[in-house]
C-alpha cells in the first residue's frame, strides 16, 4: 500500500447578504471638496477585508474623482451617520451602495449647477478620473475647477444617502419567510494528499467558484477567499479550542494550533458575477461564504484519498490514525 | 533586574532611555519610543508580529530582555525606508493586495525582508519556510507570497521596476485592482491601533476573572487593592448605574459577573492603576468568596430535565429554538427508494486574530463617555453601554480603531463597558490591552454543533425529504447564539430545493466558555453536515457528486427552505464552473483517488516535507555564473 495518497471531493454552499431576517440600513454623506477631491462619512470601517478601498473606488466612479482623492471619514457614533456594523457580509453591499447613493447626490448638485452655467442638459454631463465635462460639446474642466466654480457661486457640492435591504422576519411555527433580499453561492473543489504513516493531510490545491455579484476590486475578492479558504483548512484539519470542565486546556497559540504558510494549497478562484438586480452597484458580497464549503470540500476529499469518512472536525493526524485503524479493523473482518 | 539606563542604536539614531528592568525588547521600543510598529501578539514568539533586526539578525523581541539588547543595533519596520518611502518588499505587498487587517504585517514585512538579505534567490518553497514562523489570520498566506517573490525578482533584476506601480486606468474604476488605499500605512507599521495609542495621565486596567465555571459570589473584598499605591480605583458589578445586561439578542450578560459566575474567566473586577504591574499586583489582593455551584459542560446535558440552570429567565436552558418546515417529511421519505441518517459534528474554534482585544475610555471636556476599541458594531455598543451608564444616547460616543482582525470576534461587547465605567469613575483615560491567554480563555469562539442529517432519496438522485436537527453549544452566555440559530437554520440544507423539510436548531446555555459571532455564523457547521451527507448519498446510489448537486440545485424561482421565491440563483453556473475550471474527472465518490487522471496539476502545490533541504550543486554553480 502506497504510504501518500491523494483525493479529491466537492462541496457547494449557498449564503444571504447583509442582516438576517430584518430590515437592515446604511448611510453615507459625500462632499465633493476643494481641489476635486472627495469626502466620504460613514459610520463603520474596515476590517481587513477592504472596504476603505472599495467605498473609494465606488465614490470616485459616481463623483468622478480619482480613488485616491477620496477622503474617507468613518467609524464615530458621534461624527458620522449611522452605518449599523461591520459584519454579516453587508459591507460593500450595505455601505458600497449607501456611498454610492450619497455621491450621487452630491454629484447631482455639481451637475445641476454646470448644466445651467454652461447651458446644456443635466444628462449630458460626465464625469471621470478627475474631468467633467458636457458631451457633444466642448466643455470640459477639471474637477477642481469645477467644484471652485460651484462654491463661487453660491453650493456646496454635498450628499447623503440611505440604503435599505429588506429582509422579513421568520414565522416562529414555520420558519416560512424571506430574510434576505440577494443571495450568493459557491462552490469548491479540495485536493489533498494523506500520509497513512502519520496520520497528517496536506491540502495541495484549491478550486474556488464564487457568485459575488458585481466585482468592484478582483483581487480584494481573492483575498477574501483566499483568507477564508485557509480558515476553513484550519477548522477542517488542525484548530481545535478544548475545555475540560470548563478550562480551556488550549490557552496559547502552541496547544491552538493555526495554518501557516507552510500549510497554504495552492488558491484558484473564479468569479461569477450574477448582477444584483436590487441595488445600485449590482455587487453582492464574499467574506464569510468563502468558508463555508472549505472543510466539507476536504472531507470528501479525504474520503476519496483513503476511503474513510471523517464527520467529526477536526481531522487531526490522530482521527485519521484512528479512523484508518477501524476501517483496517473492519476489512478484516469482511474477510474473515 | 533593576531599572537602569540603555543605549542602543534604533533605526540608526543613537538612543538611552531609562528602562524598567522588566521590560523586554518590545515594551522597550513601543514604551519608550513609541515605535508602535513592532506589534504584540502573542507575547510567547509564536506569532511573529514583534519581529526585528538585532545587530542584522530577525528576533522575536517579546522574547529578548531588553537589557541583552544593550549596545545592539537594532532595526524596526519604521527604519526599513525614510519618510513616506517605501522599500521594494513594502511596494510589492501594496502591489499584490497582501495587507488585510495588517497586524500582522509589520511582521511579516520584516520576516520577507530578512529571507530576502539571507537569500536574494530564495524560491518560494524556501521563502514559505522563513516565513513560516509568522502567523497571519486574514489573507491565507497567498497574496503575501507572491508579494515577496515580487520583491525577490525586482531586487535581484528579474523582475523590471514597473511591476511595481499601479495598473493603467480603463474606462471604470468599477472591476478593477485599485490598490489598498490603506496598506502604506500598514506596510510600514504607521497605523495605529487601539493598543498603541496613549494618553496623557492614562490610567492601565487589568480584570480579575473566575477561576470556577460555576459559583455564587459571596463576597468581594477590594480593600487591601485599594490601598496599594498606584491604585486609581477598582470597579465591580456594584458600580454599574444603569440597567446591567449585554447581548445581541437577549441582554443576559453583566459587564462584570453579578453575585455569580457562569464560566471560567468571566471578570469580576477591574483595577485601573499607574502601570499595567501595579494593576496585576491589585490583582492578588482582591478577595472574593465563592460557593461552588453544580456545572453543566455539555448541550445535550444541559437540555435533560432536572440538569443545573445558568439563567432564571431560562429554566430549560434554551437560548433559542429555530424550526423551518416545508411539504411533509413523512410523505417524502415513504416516496424514497433509500433513506440515510448519519451524524456530524464541528468544534469550538478560536477567531485568532492578531490584534488581542484593547481598548481606551475617557470622559471628554463635555461629559461625553467616550470607548475607542476595534468594535465591529459601535452602533449596538452605544446603545448598550447608554443603558448600562443610564446616559442619554448622545453622551455616550463609540470610535472604533483599526480592527486587527475580527471574524464576528470583535461585535459582541466584551469588556467596552468596563472602560466606560472606570473612565467614569476615575475622570482619567483608562486603557485596557489583553493578553493572548485573556483573549483565548475569555472570549467568545465559534458554535461547536452536533447535526443529526436524514434524507430520502429516489434511485434517479431527487431527495424526497430532509430531516436536519442542530444542537449547539452556546456557553454561558446568549450573545449572538439566537441569531447563529436562525441563519443556521435558513442556510441549514444547503442550495438545494426540497419539497418536503423539517429543520431544528437549538442553542443551549452551558458553563462553556460563550459562543458567539463567527465568520458564517452558523452556515458552515451546517452545511458541513449538508455537504458530507451529499457525497455519502452520492457514493450509494453511484453518482457523481456535482450531478447530485445538480439534479436538486435551486434555480430561479425555486421556493427556499423559508418558502422565499428566488428571482435568480447562480448555482448552476457556478457547479458548471467549477467542474471544468477543477478539470474535474467524473465520477462516483468511491474513494477513487488511486486511480483518478485529474491529480497533481499545474494548479496544485507540491507536497512539502520538513527537515534537511538538500539542494544540486549545479544550482549554486549556476549562481556564481550569473554574479
Amino acid at each position: 500500500m502506497a504510504r501518500w495518497k491523494k483525493g479529491r471531493g466537492v462541496a457547494a454552499s449557498w449564503y444571504g447578504i447583509a442582516r438576517t431576517a430584518t430590515i437592515d440600513r446604511a448611510g453615507a454623506w459625500v462632499e465633493l471638496d476643494d481641489g476635486g477631491t472627495a469626502k466620504v462619512v460613514t459610520g463603520v470601517t474596515e476590517i481587513g477585508e477592504g472596504i476603505l478601498t472599495v467605498l473609494a473606488q465606488v465614490a470616485a466612479e459616481e463623483l468622478g474623482v480619482r480613488p485616491e482623492d477620496v477622503t474617507i471619514g468613518d467609524n464615530d457614533t458621534a461624527r458620522s451617520p449611522e452605518a449599523a456594523h461591520a459584519g454579516a457580509t453587508r459591507q460593500t453591499y450595505m455601505i458600497g451602495n449607501s456611498v454610492a447613493l450619497a455621491s450621487r447626490d452630491a454629484r447631482s448638485k455639481l451637475d445641476a449647477f454646470l448644466a445651467n452655467h454652461w447651458g446644456v442638459s443635466e444628462s449630458s454631463i460626465k464625469a471621470f478620473n478627475g474631468f467633467i465635462w458636457s458631451e457633444g460639446t466642448n466643455n470640459r474642466i477639471t474637477m477642481e475647477e469645477a467644484v471652485d466654480l460651484c462654491k463661487k457661486n453660491g453650493v456646496v457640492p454635498v450628499g447623503s444617502a440611505s440604503f435599505t435591504a429588506f429582509g422579513t422576519g421568520l414565522d416562529p411555527v414555520d420558519g416560512s419567510g424571506a430574510p434576505w433580499q440577494t443571495y450568493v453561492f459557491g462552490c469548491q473543489v479540495a485536493e489533498v494528499e494523506v500520509d497513512t504513516l502519520t496520520g497528517e493531510v496536506q491540502v495541495l490545491g484549491m478550486w474556488a467558484v464564487h457568485d459575488v455579484g458585481r466585482v468592484i476590486n478582483p483581487r480584494g475578492v481573492e483575498g477574501q477567499i483566499e483568507g477564508g479558504i485557509v480558515q476553513g483548512l484550519g477548522q477542517a484539519l488542525m484548530e481545535n479550542y478544548e475545555l475540560h470542565n470548563g478550562h480551556t486546556t488550549t490557552p496559547s497559540f502552541s496547544k491552538y494550533i493555526l495554518p501557516t504558510a507552510l500549510d497554504v494549497p495552492q488558491i484558484n478562484c473564479r468569479l461569477v458575477q450574477d448582477i444584483d438586480p436590487k441595488s445600485p452597484l449590482g455587487a453582492k458580497g464574499i467574506g464569510e461564504p468563502a468558508l463555508v464549503p472549505t472543510a466539507p470540500a476536504i472531507m470528501n476529499a479525504i474520503y476519496d484519498a483513503i476511503g474513510v469518512r471523517i464527520s467529526s472536525l477536526p481531522a487531526t493526524p490522530e482521527a485519521i490514525l484512528e479512523a484508518l485503524q477501524r476501517k483496517a479493523e473492519g476489512e478484516v473482518r469482511l474477510a474473515s | 533586574m533593576s531599572d537602569g539606563m540603555l543605549r542602543m542604536t534604533v533605526n540608526g539614531r543613537k538612543v538611552a532611555k531609562s528602562a524598567a528592568g522588566r521590560y523586554r525588547l518590545i515594551d522597550f521600543l513601543r514604551e519608550e519610543l513609541f515605535l508602535t510598529g513592532t506589534k504584540e501578539g502573542c507575547g510567547a514568539g509564536e506569532c511573529g508580529t514583534c519581529s526585528v533586526f538585532v545587530d542584522g539578525k530577525l528576533v522575536k523581541s517579546c522574547l529578548m530582555p531588553a537589557s541583552k539588547a544593550e549596545g545592539a543595533v537594532i532595526e524596526t519596520v519604521e527604519g526599513l525606508a525614510s519618510g513616506n518611502d517605501l522599500t521594494p518588499v513594502q511596494r510589492a505587498f501594496h502591489k499584490t493586495g497582501a495587507s488585510q487587517c495588517g497586524y500582522c504585517i509589520p511582521g511579516m514585512v520584516m520576516a520577507a525582508t530578512s529571507t530576502l538579505r539571507e537569500n536574494p534567490d530564495a524560491d518560494i518553497e524556501e521563502i514559505k519556510e522563513r516565513m513560516g514562523g509568522n502567523i497571519c489570520r486574514c489573507t491565507g498566506y497567498t497574496k503575501i507570497l507572491e508579494a515577496v517573490e515580487l520583491a525577490r525578482d525586482i531586487l535581484n533584476g528579474k523582475a523590471a521596476p514597473l511591476a511595481l506601480e499601479p495598473e493603467p486606468i480603463g474606462e471604470s474604476f468599477i472591476g478593477t485592482n485599485v490598490r489598498r488605499i490603506d496598506a502604506p500605512s500598514k506596510v510600514t507599521g504607521k497605523l495605529r491601533y487601539a493598543g498603541d495609542m496613549v494618553f496623557p495621565n492614562m490610567l492601565h486596567m487589568q480584570v480579575l476573572r473566575s477561576p470556577h465555571a460555576h459559583a455564587r459570589i459571596v463576597s468581594i473584598d477590594t480593600s487591601a487593592a485599594e490601598a496599594l499605591e498606584g491604585v486609581e480605583s477598582i470597579i465591580t458589578a456594584a458600580d454599574v448605574p444603569g440597567t446591567d445586561g449585554f447581548g445581541v439578542f437577549v441582554h443576559d450578560q453583566p459587564i462584570m459577573a453579578r453575585d455569580k459566575v457562569r464560566y471560567v474567566g468571566e471578570g469580576i473586577a477591574a483595577v485601573s492603576a499607574e502601570s499595567e504591574e501595579i494593576a496585576r499586583k491589585a490583582l492578588s489582593l482582591i478577595k472574593v468568596e465563592y460557593e461552588l455551584l453544580p456545572a453543566v459542560f455539555d448541550a445535550e446535558e444541559a437540555m435533560k430535565e432536572g440538569a443545573v440552570v445558568l439563567h432564571d429567565y431560562a429554566p430549560t436552558n434554551i437560548v433559542k429554538h429555530i424550526p423551518v418546515r416545508k411539504g411533509d417529511i413523512e410523505k417524502g421519505f415513504a416516496e424514497a427508494d433509500l433513506v440515510f441518517e448519519n451524524t456530524y459534528t464541528t468544534q469550538q474554534v478560536e477567531h485568532a486574530y492578531l490584534e488581542p482585544e484593547a481598548g481606551i475610555g475617557y470622559v471628554d471636556h463635555d461629559g461625553v463617555v467616550t470607548v475607542i476599541s476595534p468594535s465591529q458594531n459601535i452602533t449596538h455598543h452605544r446603545h448598550m453601554l447608554a443603558g448600562i451608564l443610564d446616559l442619554p444616547i448622545n453622551k455616550v460616543r463609540c470610535i472604533m480603531s483599526p480592527v486587527g482582525g475580527g471574524f464576528g470576534g470583535k461585535e459582541d461587547m466584551i469588556y467596552q463597558g468596563m472602560l466606560a465605567l472606570a473612565a467614569m469613575k476615575t475622570g482619567r483615560p483608562v486603557r485596557l490591552v489583553y493578553t493572548r491567554e485573556e483573549s483565548i480563555t475569555t472570549t467568545a469562539k465559534r458554535h461547536p454543533s452536533r447535526v443529526t442529517l436524514k434524507m430520502g432519496i429516489k434511485n434517479d438522485g431527487t431527495i424526497t425529504a430532509v430531516q436536519f436537527k442542530m444542537i449547539s453549544d452556546g456557553g454561558a452566555y446568549g450573545m449572538s447564539t439566537e441569531g447563529v440559530m436562525r441563519k443556521a437554520a435558513i442556510l441549514s440544507v444547503g442550495p438545494y430545493e426540497y419539497e418536503n423539510l423539517q429543520v431544528d436548531t437549538i442553542g443551549v446555555y452551558t458553563n462553556n466558555t460563550p459562543s458567539g459571532a463567527f465568520r458564517t455564523f452558523g452556515g458552515m457547521q451546517a452545511q458541513f453536515a449538508t455537504e458530507s451527507h451529499l457525497d455519502i448519498l452520492a457514493e450509494k446510489l453511484g453518482l457523481d457528486p456535482f450531478e447530485i448537486r445538480r439534479k436538486n440545485m435551486m434555480k430561479a424561482g425555486s421556493l427556499t427552505h423559508t418558502r422565499q421565491r428566488l428571482d435568480t440563483a447562480a448555482i448552476g453556473e457556478v457547479l458548471d464552473v467549477a467542474e471544468s475550471f477543477s478539470r474535474w474527472e467524473k465520477g462516483a465518490p468511491t474513494s477513487r483517488g488511486a486511480t483518478r487522471g485529474d491529480l497533481g496539476g499545474p494548479d496544485t502545490r507540491q507536497p512539502c516535507t520538513l527537515g534537511a533541504r538538500f539542494r544540486k550543486p549545479a544550482d549554486n554553480n549556476k549562481k556564481q555564473e550569473v554574479a
